[in-house]
């Protein structure tokens, strides 16, 4: 029967640690059973490949492993030198630990969940003391991180190890995807999903992507970026101006007393009108149109003519009348905008990359 | 089972852990490392296979009598390891979004603070990638603050709340259950008015009291939510909607049973829901980009609100001179 996996790994990295010398592939090859097996049932290719996987993924785990390429007469040499992989001294107190703890549990992406509970297994081996806390009364919160999207994985290991990818695109509002090529910066979740800024090497500019809208696989890309990685990737801002914050110009409405909440929360001033209305002025950001529809008859809006023509067409259109004049959608279509997003500082109008933030259902 | 990688990593850690404890026992161990007794004995089963040469004989001399565990070969191999650059980025990004969180107590701000700013110096440059992760968690502060009270003290609350659903405000009286975040924050409660277990996202909590009445909800049992946090009933009215490419944004904000492509690039979404007049006002919102497909009285009150609204409005778009008054 083959040896499993985790029984290999944990071999070569006892042999790796506790060598004092680097140690030939030949020598880790007689050492290890699994590796003898590999050799004397498959090729020297098929070991050759096991032992270059095994080693990536004690990479993974955390573990610095050298190679000298000329320490045995020529041939290359590992060795995972104690004092590279030792963890620091390092001292919490119960209420820090406990602190900690919990943050490690709000990952529910299979990949992070794992590094996470596997960065405490360490510090408890290290000697914090997490156990002790439990009866210590803090937040009864439960913050949790989802990342479903499939694109998630690939993009966070692509950025770690800046190399460039591809995917297909689908922009908000297209009906084909479009492959894009790009080399990813940072990734950032904002209301619960995710979103990847970097360098889009064909539109040669930053670009934000929201992960949901990849079809299909991210594909690695040969070489390293081209382009300088700043120092500072601001994606929150993006995407938050596209979902209508920030916003600096204000629009006029009528709001029926008692309705519209969320709107009437953002409002930056309220006066009376009569006993049932009240006039508000609320921030213009984008996609306020597609908001403002939502509250039907309860909002009447007042200006500006263009949010006024967008409300008045969306409204159109379910009531199943043909568009209004002239005048009326040309205002904030975001059907017609691309769907990523500028980075901040180089925007120009471009549509968001989310439509539908504000008061949608969750 | 945990895969093989999740396995590798907790064997690492664990004999650096039993290093430090002769004679520890199975339960508190598996319960330290966050496995079932039964992963556990599976991981000690593997480890006397391994050591630092086969042929020598040099294994680590692990047993286990079921009970507790005995090393009997314990030597300095058994260091404590540096963390990975995923282990750092998993463990800080975590810790900075949830001390980020507006409303958690200043006491637990200030020890996650504290914890990340070790955790930075201990991980060295596997932090660094951390920096390239960002979450944000949004809350109302003070309603989480009033809520988190309310669940310490275990009473109960009273909220003026914005039903989406039903597009208006309602009363009621709640015994808080969790404080689950998940991009936006929700209150997990019990409803004293509809007898049943409510979601209520913080920022739709116009008005809150914790009151002094006991919170009394019945026993009930921690509901996983893995699925999402929102599972309509099988027998809530099912909805079908047809959006275009540009409404395709609908199936991420809804939880739904089904989504069909469309020939133009756009989505047949079938869902369900207890409150269909919320999904009137979606069809306000999504204009041309979506209609209700079914059921037809639906689509026709969609019709109805949106005449109703045009109404406040001339026909070339200007707001009649009485509109709203």
């Amino acid at each position: 029967m083959a040896i499993a996996k985790a029984e290999r790994l944990m071999n070569l990295a006892l042999c790796l640690m506790n060598t004092r010398r680097p140690l030939s592939k030949r020598e880790l090859r007689d050492s290890i059973e699994a590796y003898r097996e590999a050799s004397a049932s498959g090729s020297e290719d098929a070991f050759n490949r096991m032992f270059e996987r095994d080693k990536d993924d004690l990479r993974e785990l955390g573990l610095v492993i050298d190679i000298d390429e000329s320490a045995l007469d020529g041939e290359a040499g590992y060795v995972a030198r104690r004092d590279r992989n030792r963890l620091p001294e390092i001292a919490l107190d119960a209420e820090e630990a406990a602190a900690l703890s919990l943050a490690a549990r709000v990952w529910q992406q299979a990949r992070l969940a794992g590094a996470a509970s596997g960065a405490l297994q360490k510090l408890r081996a290290a000697g914090v003391p997490f156990e002790e806390a439990a009866d210590r009364e803090h937040t009864a919160l439960e913050p949790r991180i989802l990342a479903r999207e499939a694109a998630f994985e690939p993009l966070l290991a692509a950025a770690r190890d800046r190399r460039p990818v591809a995917f297909d695109y689908r922009k908000a509002g297209a009906v084909d995807p479009e492959q894009r090529t790009v080399e990813p910066w940072a990734l950032e979740c904002w209301h619960g999903h995710w979103y990847v800024a970097g360098w889009d090497r064909d539109r040669k500019d930053v670009r934000v992507f929201r992960l949901s809208r990849i079809t299909g696989r991210v594909r690695a890309r040969a070489g390293r970026f081209t382009a300088e990685v700043p120092d500072h990737v601001d994606v929150r801002e993006t995407v938050a101006r596209f979902a209508g914050e920030g916003a600096t110009a204000a629009a006029r409405i009528r709001l029926r007393r008692g309705a519209a909440f969320p709107l009437r929360a953002k409002a930056l001033s309220v006066e009376p009108v009569d006993a049932d209305w009240d006039e508000l002025e609320v921030p213009h950001g984008h996609g306020l149109g597609a908001w403002l529809a939502e509250f039907g008859a309860d909002v009447v809006v007042l200006g500006p003519d263009d949010l006024r023509a967008d409300v008045v067409d969306r409204l159109r259109a379910v009531a199943g009348l043909a568009p209004a004049g002239p005048a009326a959608g040309t205002a904030d279509a975001p059907a017609a905008g691309t769907a990523d997003a500028p980075a901040p500082g180089t925007a120009r109008g471009a549509s968001a990359p989310e439509t539908a933030p504000q008061g949608a259902q969750r | 089972m945990s895969n093989a990688i999740d396995q590798t990593r907790r064997m690492l850690s664990l004999v650096t852990y039993l290093r430090e404890r002769p004679g520890a026992r199975v339960g508190e161990v598996a319960r330290a490392f966050g496995v079932t007794e039964q992963e556990l004995v599976a991981d000690l089963n593997v480890l006397p296979m391994c050591g630092t040469s086969f042929r020598g004989g040099d294994l680590l001399d692990i047993d286990t009598d079921g009970e507790r565990i005995w090393w009997h070969n314990a030597d300095d191999v058994a260091q404590p390891l540096r963390l990975a650059a995923d282990e750092a980025t998993a463990l800080l990004v975590a810790a900075r979004a949830v001390a980020a969180l507006p409303g958690l107590r200043e006491r637990d701000r200030q020890a996650l603070t504290r914890a990340v700013a070790k955790i930075e110096f201990a991980a060295g440059e596997s932090a660094q990638g951390s920096a390239r992760v960002g979450v944000t968690f949004e809350a109302e502060g003070h309603v989480f603050a009033d809520v988190d009270r309310a669940l310490s003290e275990r009473r109960r609350l009273w909220l003026r709340y914005y039903s989406y659903g039903r597009g208006g405000m309602t009363e009621r009286e709640v015994d808080p259950i969790r404080l689950v975040t998940e991009g936006h924050t929700y209150l997990e409660a019990w409803c004293r008015v509809s007898e049943g277990r409510r979601m209520f996202r913080l920022d739709r909590v116009a008005d809150i009291r914790v009151l002094d009445t006991p919170a009394d909800p019945p026993p009930l049992e921690v509901r996983d939510l893995s699925d999402g946090l929102v599972h309509p009933d099988a027998d809530d009215p099912e909805v079908v909607l047809e959006v275009g490419p540009a409404g395709r944004w609908v199936t991420e904000y809804y939880t739904h049973d089904e989504a069909v492509e469309l020939p133009d690039g756009g989505l047949r979404i079938t869902l369900r829901t207890p409150e269909p007049a919320g999904l009137r006002r979606l069809a306000l919102r999504l204009g041309r980009d979506g209609r209700i497909a079914a059921p037809a009285d639906l689509a026709a009150q969609a019709r109805a609100a949106a005449l109703e609204a045009l109404a406040a409005y001339g026909a070339d778009g200007s707001v009649q001179g009485t509109a709203g008054s």
